[in-house]
Formats: C-alpha cells, sequence, structure tokens
C-alpha cells in the first residue's frame, strides 16, 4: 500500500506516489534554477511541463495503471535529461546557473569563473556574539574557535578587533535559510545536499538527546550559551555606549556646522575656526559643508551600525549606502580641493621693510598697550572678530598679534631708528606684497615711552594669510631702555625672564632695565642686586 | 578537456542546423523532432531541445501552432518561417563549404 498525492500539471491530474513526487519536485526545482537566468525561462519550464505532462498521460491506462510511480518518473526524466546533460550541450546564454560539480571540474576556460563556492555569511546556528566568526571559519575553511581566538586577540591588541568585529557584523548577513546555510559552507543548493544537510541537523539533534553522556554535552552546551549570553550582554552594553558617543558626536557636529555657517553669514561673532577664516565666505560655506559631511558620515554610519547591533532593523538600503559612500567620497574631493585653493594662497611670500626714527633719548622706555581694553576680557587668543576700539575708530577687523620685537646695537654716535618688516603670503609675490603693504602697525613714542600696540588690524575684508609684523629697534650702544612686562611675549632672543629674575622679591616691579652693548641688549641688574643701586636707577628712568 | 570542448562546439553549430532542416520538411511536434534526431544520433535529451527552439522561435526563424492531441495535452506544433528558410538556405551554402574544407584538409590523411 501507497500514500499517492494528487498534482496538478499544466491543468491535467495525476495521481503520483509519494516518493516519485519528492523525486519529480527535486528534479523541476534543478530544471527551474538551470533556466532561471534565461529570458525565456517560463516558456521553457511550460514546454518541459507540457511534455512530462504528456509523457506521463502516456504511461497511465485508464482500469489498469492510474498511479506515476518512481519507476515513470526516473524513464520520464531519463528521457527529457538530467540538468547535468543540458549542460553539455546547450547554448552559452541559456546556462544560467553552474552546477558546483561543474565548477569543481571545469578550467578557467569555462564561463562564470567569478562564481566563487562559498559565500561570507554569519551563521545564526553557531553564534557567540552575531556568528561573525563562525561565518569566517566557514569561508576560509577554519574553525569557528580559531577565529574566535583570532579576533580576542586583536581586542587585546589595542581593541581593534571590536571596530573589525562590527563592521563584519554589519556587512555580513545572516544566513537565515537553509540555502544560505548550505552558500556559506560551500555546498551546492540542490535537493541531494539538501537532504544531506537536513538529516545531519537531525543527526545533531538526536545525538543531542539520546546516548549516554547526553546529560554531559548538555551541560557544556549550556556553559557554553551562558558564555554566549555574556558576550552577547558586553557586546550590547559596548554598542550601547558607542551609540550614545557617536549621536552626541553627530549632534555636535550638526551645532558646529550651524554655528559656523552663521558665522559664515555674518549673524553670529563668536566662533573661531582658523581653518575656515583662511577662505573667502562662499567657499568657506563650501568648505564647511563638505568637511562637515566628510566627518560626520562615517559617524553616521557608525551609529546605524550600532542601532542595527542593539535594535532589530534592517539592513541599509542599497542606494542609500551608495548615496551615502558617494557623498563622503565628494565630500573628502571638495575638502582637498579647498585645502589645495587655501594652500594655493600662501605659495609666495613677501617682506617690506620700513625704516622709521626715533626722536633721540638716553633712556627708552618699551610698553605695550592692548588695543582690545574694551573686550579683552572674553578672549584670551588674543585673535577674535569683535567690535572694538583701534585708535579711536570702530572696526569690524580681524586682530592679528603675530608681532616680534628684537633690538640691535648701533654705533653710539648713530641716531636710534625701528625698522618694521611687514610680511604676508599670497598666490603671486606681488599680492604678497601688496597685502604686506596693507599692514598698518607702528609704535607710537611719546619723549621716552616708545608703546607698541598689541595687535595689528587687517581690513575688514582680507583675509589671513601669514601677515606678521617683525620689529627692530635699533638703538645706540649706552642706551638705556626700560621694558615693560607686557611687551615679555613679543620680545625675541633677550632672556627676558631670566633679567626678572635678577630683580629682589620685594623689588619685582613692571619693568626691567637693559643696557644696549655692542654685542646687544644686556640685563642691567646683575644676579646679585644691591637695593640702593637699584633705587638709583629707578631715579633715573622716572626722571 | 579541449577536445571535449571543441566537441561540444562543433554539436553545438550542428545541432541548430538540423533542427532547422527537419522542421523546414513540414510541421512536427517536439518529441518527433528528438526521434529524427535520435535517428541521427545527435541529440541525447529532450530537455535541451526546448531551449534551443525557444531561441530559434524568437528570433523569428520558427513559429507554432497549437493543436489537440489524442493522449494529453494540446501540442506545439513547429514550422518553419520564411526568415527561417532564408537562414536556412545560407547556413546550406555554409555547410557545404565546411564539408569542402573538412575533406580537403582531411584529405590525403591516414
Amino acid at each position: 500500500m501507497n500514500k499517492t498525492i494528487i498534482i496538478n500539471i499544466n491543468s491535467i491530474v495525476f495521481h503520483i506516489e509519494e516518493d516519485a513526487y519528492e523525486t519529480l519536485r527535486g528534479y523541476m526545482i534543478d530544471i527551474k534554477r538551470h533556466f532561471s537566468q534565461s529570458a525565456d525561462s517560463g516558456e521553457i519550464l511550460l514546454d518541459i511541463e507540457n511534455r512530462i505532462a504528456e509523457m506521463f498521460s502516456e504511461r497511465i491506462q485508464s482500469g489498469r495503471k492510474e498511479v506515476i510511480n518512481k519507476d515513470d518518473v526516473s524513464e520520464v526524466i531519463a528521457q527529457m535529461g538530467r540538468v547535468s546533460d543540458f549542460e553539455e550541450a546547450s547554448e552559452e546564454e541559456e546556462i544560467g546557473q553552474q552546477s558546483f560539480h561543474q565548477q569543481q571540474t571545469s578550467s578557467g576556460e569555462e564561463h562564470k569563473p567569478f562564481q566563487t563556492g562559498k559565500k561570507l555569511m554569519r551563521d545564526p546556528e553557531d553564534t557567540t556574539i552575531g556568528g561573525v566568526c563562525s561565518g569566517l571559519g566557514h569561508y576560509f575553511g577554519v574553525q569557528p574557535k580559531w577565529m574566535r581566538a583570532f579576533f580576542i586577540l586583536f581586542v587585546l591588541i589595542g581593541g581593534s578587533g571590536v571596530l573589525l568585529y562590527i563592521v563584519l557584523w554589519a556587512v555580513m548577513p545572516v544566513a537565515s535559510t537553509r540555502a544560505d546555510r548550505m552558500a556559506m559552507r560551500g555546498e551546492a543548493p540542490n535537493l541531494q545536499n539538501f537532504k544531506k544537510n537536513f538529516e545531519e541537523e537531525m543527526e545533531g539533534i538526536r545525538e543531542n538527546f539520546s546516548g549516554a553522556n547526553a546529560q554531559f554535552s548538555r551541560g557544556l552546551r549550556s556553559i557554553g550559551t551562558g558564555f554566549g549570553e555574556i558576550f552577547k550582554f558586553i557586546g550590547k552594553a559596548l554598542a550601547a555606549c558607542m551609540l550614545v558617543f557617536t549621536g552626541a558626536t553627530i549632534f555636535g557636529l550638526f551645532f558646529f556646522f550651524v554655528a559656523c555657517t552663521l558665522a559664515i553669514m555674518g549673524y553670529q561673532e563668536e566662533i573661531y575656526f582658523p581653518p575656515l577664516e583662511v577662505l573667502e565666505a562662499g567657499q568657506a560655506f563650501f568648505a564647511l559643508l563638505a568637511g562637515t559631511f566628510a566627518i560626520a558620515l562615517p559617524f553616521i554610519a557608525l551609529f546605524y551600525i550600532f542601532l542595527r547591533i542593539l535594535f532589530k532593523i534592517r539592513p541599509m538600503n542599497n542606494y542609500l549606502s551608495m548615496g551615502m559612500w558617494a557623498t563622503w567620497i565628494v565630500s573628502i574631493i571638495v575638502v582637498i580641493f579647498y585645502c589645495v585653493i587655501g594652500a594655493q594662497d600662501f605659495r609666495e611670500d613677501s617682506i617690506i621693510k620700513v625704516d622709521r626714527p626715533l626722536k633721540v633719548q638716553p633712556v627708552y622706555s618699551f610698553s605695550e598697550k592692548d588695543v582690545r581694553v574694551i573686550e579683552a576680557s572674553s578672549s584670551a587668543d588674543g585673535k577674535t572678530r569683535y567690535n572694538i576700539q583701534v585708535d579711536g575708530e570702530s572696526l569690524h577687523n580681524l586682530l592679528r598679534s603675530d608681532i616680534e620685537i628684537r633690538f640691535e646695537s648701533l654705533d653710539s654716535l648713530e641716531k636710534p631708528f625701528i625698522q618694521y618688516h611687514y610680511k604676508a603670503k599670497g598666490k603671486s609675490y606681488q599680492l604678497a606684497a601688496e597685502r604686506a603693504s596693507k599692514i598698518n602697525y607702528q609704535a607710537e613714542q611719546v619723549d621716552s615711552k616708545v608703546i607698541f600696540n598689541s595687535h595689528f588690524a587687517l581690513g575688514a575684508d582680507d583675509l589671513y594669510r601669514g601677515q606678521s609684523v617683525n620689529v627692530v629697534a635699533y638703538l645706540p650702544v649706552g642706551t638705556k631702555v626700560g621694558i615693560d612686562r607686557s611687551l615679555e611675549g613679543k620680545i625675541r632672543e633677550i632672556a627676558y625672564h631670566n633679567c626678572y629674575d635678577n630683580y629682589p622679591e620685594e623689588l619685582k616691579i613692571k619693568q626691567t632695565e637693559w643696557i644696549m652693548t655692542k654685542s646687544g641688549l644686556i640685563c642691567a641688574i646683575p644676579e646679585k642686586v644691591e637695593v640702593e643701586k637699584k633705587e638709583e636707577e629707578d631715579a633715573t628712568t622716572s626722571e | 578537456m579541449i577536445a571535449e570542448n571543441t566537441q561540444t562546439q562543433m554539436r553545438k553549430g550542428i545541432l541548430e542546423y538540423c533542427i532547422l532542416s527537419i522542421i523546414s520538411k513540414g510541421e512536427i511536434y517536439a518529441s518527433d523532432i528528438i526521434g529524427e534526431l535520435k535517428k541521427a544520433e545527435l541529440l541525447v535529451v529532450e530537455g535541451t531541445l526546448y531551449p534551443l527552439l525557444t531561441r530559434l522561435k524568437n528570433n523569428g526563424l520558427l513559429s507554432y501552432s497549437w493543436k489537440e492531441s489524442t493522449s494529453g495535452p494540446p501540442r506545439k506544433y513547429y514550422q518553419i518561417t520564411i526568415e527561417g528558410t532564408e537562414v536556412l538556405e545560407k547556413l546550406d551554402i555554409t555547410w557545404k563549404e565546411l564539408v569542402y574544407a573538412v575533406e580537403t584538409s582531411l584529405f590525403g590523411r591516414k
């Protein structure tokens, strides 16, 4: 007695034995897969089904034989030919998918050599965290435990394994169906292998639940899953931290972008971001946009990955991810482009030297005047875009403090003067020189006092192009010089601080005294100081 | 391997020519084509034939019509089109050339 199944091929009903049905079904699946890539697959399959139906009806004799059995199916299949027979004789364009068997035996001259036997997928049946290691193990033909050891090693060495794992997790699809898992192991997805795969699974289950050591193996398994749970938990906790971190970064970048955009448009002046100062407003916006994208996109991608790890979210749409890649690459190119543009404007150097005489005085007192008096308290770095008073005018300028002061000696009979070196950079020498000539900076002399401004201002429309001022004060030998402490930051080539240290504690004053000698300025106070002498000198300076 | 490959290529070319020739003799059913081909000891299985017929039909060399059958479902009967006849004539010339070429090449070989 046999169980029969009723099937319908092209509107004709057949009774078929169960085992015969299984064989026929497997055969049809093979054929469908074989022709799946062909444009005419529907028609071809219909022809084949038609023919099979016809052959079946030829075999049925009413009253004597009404059921198709396994032998009938085998005969029909033999007449129709197996998929492997088609491949030998059929045209190239008709071959949709090559069987595993042929891939192994065929040499390189066969078509489709790029199709590899295995697919890189995560194995959901063998997971510690996400099945990445077992998937890699299948792919490289290594036991998953070695891949795990490898990853743990990389986690220990600087933690790079964590990142790698996360990236792979996001990239590798999970082998959710049986066919996927077989592709992952490199088995051909045909009926025999399906059967084998299923049987193996059943075997595994049976082994687990029977036999003398079932208890033991179950115990072992629960320990394994225990570790798995711990790893899973650690992984999730880590992912949650990273999610918050990347989220905050994206948030911060967004606000930075908005603030910088406002600053470029001139609405808000509190933001100072050096790279943007180099560019003109229009360029700066695009550079800012590209720069923000270049930094934000990887963070957005990471954010998404962590979201995926923590919550069950579908992988990103292909178009979206491709779009993100493209945007990222374009942003980087734009950033590089603006870097080059900006850098070009720094190519040529120009220095303009101007000598300005000093009124002859036996003693000079050098000091600094902070031009930011009004707003100075809120800005420590010395360059900012406040509306400030410079020489009595209200100027909306960029202040620069790249000022250096040096001292040189002259013959005692020569007249003192100050030499200014105005420096600037530009795309061409001419532009650089033009910029240098625009720098308006000079000391003010009131009797013996020589006052230097703390900053010089760029023109309202000028960009920063390495503008700086070097000041060289040429003084006759024997001139006494008092240097205010406020100038300490601008003074070069003499050890201001050492001289300051020479003063006894009770005489720490705002000014240090120096004398010009042939070899340059020397601290007027020797290392051991007599208080009386100090007082004498004080008297002379105050005169 | 190389021999197998060449054999396959040779058979592929001839198969199409033979099928066209068989159909040009008159309306014929697919499984009868198989019969003819088997008589000619060219084709082994039916499965190979259907894709070929479909392609020739799509190229306009063949057409078919449905005919009722005494046993089972209606059958597709194939016949050659005018285009098909033209192609066949060209193939005839090529075949004669090939036969000449092969015979000439083989002449005198032991």
